[in-house]
């Protein structure tokens, strides 16, 4: 067993439901529900610190049921559509990890440390929704999530292969399964009719040229990608640091002032809870 | 085929209602109601089997919870209870109920009634699922004619037309989800209980709710529209800060993004005799909120006998 061809299984992954988070989250969900009187701001908050919460909530907004498909790229835009027992509802059904629980939590601080570079560089740009943003940045590599939960013993011979050829883990994962996590992210997207801004990030990230409809929104979520890495924070599924592509570096136009303050944030937002938060 | 969801953990119970119900039926069969209720945002079943053993709280919080929401308020879900006496029925949302021992001889005909029965058209709006006319009518004339203290709000979209004939009127709908969405979450969340809200048509909403709450409600409303609704536009328009449409005379104009003018009105400043009279005051206040630009409500302070 080395490789699999990850495109013939492309049904078979446009027909998972849902993903798992990690036990940390789950443990989290009843405090947050139990609260009395909680408000949906602080529910959209925590929703907003999970990428499995994150997707359940915007593939339930964007489902016929609500009939919003493609439209809502927001958590706190999603969490008022929904309502507080809905949204509750959602979150009680939600799954945990059995598997590579350590991989999985060094992805989730990845993730939720490129929402908060993402927020805060769209907030520098002027951008009209850095949530929006934010949301994409903690998506990005929900195809990784995916790749480990249907197929582990292949994305463990990806990481494997990452470390010991010393390449990024997407081009292990083309070694692999022919795609990479991009690719898979964007088939999940897609089925789950999550906005088109949003699935072209998720598509683009490692390739901010060929973005169309939100060549910014890519941009920063490429360079928040090798920002949070180059800090080393979480963990991505390899250990290198992916080199920025120069004409997004140049359409952000970050200061060396403005990243410091990049970082310190992320910084800051370890120091919050003891993890990382939003 | 219709698709009868199966939740128990008893698979006594699930066995023989499936062999009863297929092949007439599609079953789907789930230990539990945490996970049924997932189930059912991913795909409403057309009913609701469920266990609903003695004493388990659980279950019932589920399925309270889940009959909250209008999507799914008119799902039926048909209970199956044990031997024990029957359950007060009074703070559990379910349309029917079987002994498990009945269920050989009754199961498939109680299941074909409750499927039928929900199909029959019920007075709501296709879009928003929200009651309608004569529900609202109804809301007013049993609070006025048991002397409540409520009060009452009428609201509507401002620049609503010109988006409708600019993007057409499948996005206006999704403007009019969306606000019949916002209006019932964020009253429900002030008001979980005893407050009610209502879809007159067109743009055009109402609500009722304990006098003392409204008012907050209708800023929680208003300032989550005026977030959503810049992003429903095109982002060229977006940039513009609204559109180039046309008025009701034909005439090319721009039109600023849309907003949400909410009159609010109640028996606590003035008495009503009949609906017309509390639906006219409130419609009055929300031609006032009108004339404030962008998103607004108006409280009536108008105190004395209505004429």
């Amino acid at each position: 067993m080395d490789s699999i061809d990850i495109r013939t299984q492309r049904t078979r992954i446009e027909n998972i439901n849902a993903l798992p988070t990690v036990p940390g989250t789950v443990k989290r969900i009843s405090q947050v529900i139990g609260k009395p009187g909680v408000t949906l701001s602080e529910i959209s908050h925590f929703v907003s610190s999970d990428p499995a919460l994150t997707t359940k909530v915007l593939k339930m907004v964007n489902s016929a049921i609500y009939g919003f498909p493609g439209r809502i790229s927001s958590v706190s835009h999603a969490i008022m559509l929904l309502g507080l027992s809905v949204v509750k509802g959602l979150l009680l059904g939600i799954s945990v990890f059995e598997i590579m629980q350590q991989v999985m939590a060094g992805l989730w601080d990845h993730s939720v440390g490129c929402a908060v570079v993402a927020r805060a560089i769209a907030e520098k740009k002027g951008v009209k929704d850095a949530e929006e943003v934010s949301v994409a940045g903690l998506l990005h590599d929900f195809g990784k999530v995916i790749l480990m939960l249907e197929f582990q013993p292949y994305y463990e011979e990806a990481m494997k292969q990452a470390a010991s050829r010393k390449v990024p883990i997407f081009e292990a994962e083309r070694a692999v399964f022919q795609e990479t996590h991009a690719a898979v992210g964007t088939w999940l997207a897609d089925r789950w009719r999550f906005p088109p801004n949003l699935v072209e990030v998720i598509e683009c990230h490692h390739r901010p040229g060929s973005a169309k409809k939100a060549p910014l929104e890519t941009a920063i979520v490429h360079f928040s990608d090798a920002l949070v890495r180059a800090r080393g924070f979480g963990f991505g599924g390899d250990s290198l640091v992916p080199a920025v592509h120069p004409a997004a570096f140049e359409l952000l136009a970050l200061s060396d002032a403005d990243i410091r303050d990049l970082l310190d944030k992320l910084e800051n937002s370890r120091d919050e809870s003891g993890g990382l938060s939003l | 085929m219709k698709t009868i969801l199966i939740v128990s953990q008893d698979p006594l119970l699930t066995n023989l209602a499936e062999r009863l119900l297929t092949p007439r039926f599609r079953t789907i069969v789930l230990g539990g109601m945490v996970s049924a209720v997932d189930a059912i945002y991913n795909d409403i079943p057309n009913l609701v089997i469920a266990e609903v053993p003695s004493g388990d709280d659980a279950t019932v919080e589920s399925i309270n919870n889940l009959k909250e929401d209008p999507m799914f308020n008119q799902l039926p879900i048909l209970a199956v209870i044990g031997d024990q006496p029957t359950p007060e029925w009074e703070g559990i949302f379910v349309e029917d109920y079987l002994r498990k021992g009945d269920l050989e001889k009754d199961l498939f005909s109680r299941v074909s009634l409750a499927v039928s029965r929900s199909e029959r058209v019920v007075e709501i709006n296709p879009l928003t699922r929200l009651p309608g006319n004569i529900s609202i009518n109804r809301q007013i004339e049993d609070r006025l004619g048991r002397g409540d203290l409520f009060s009452f709000a009428y609201a509507d979209l401002d620049y609503f037309k010109p988006f409708n004939d600019k993007y057409g009127f499948s996005r206006g709908d999704e403007v009019i989800k969306i606000t019949g969405r916002l209006i019932l979450n964020f009253v429900k969340n002030r008001q979980p209980k005893g407050s009610f809200i209502g879809h007159i048509g067109g743009d055009d909403f109402v609500f009722i709710m304990e006098p003392g709450l409204i008012e907050g409600a209708c800023g929680d409303i208003i300032r989550a529209f005026d977030q959503i609704i810049p992003t429903l536009y095109d982002s060229e328009d977006r940039e513009r800060g609204g559109i180039q449409s046309k008025d009701r005379r034909g005439t090319a104009r721009f039109f600023p993004f849309m907003g949400i003018s909410i009159g609010v009105s109640g028996t606590t400043i003035r008495s009503f005799s009949h609906f017309g009279e509390l639906t006219g005051a409130a419609s009055e206040m929300k031609h006032f909120a009108k004339k404030t630009k962008g998103s607004s409500y108006s409280m009536d302070k108008r105190a004395g006998r209505s004429a």
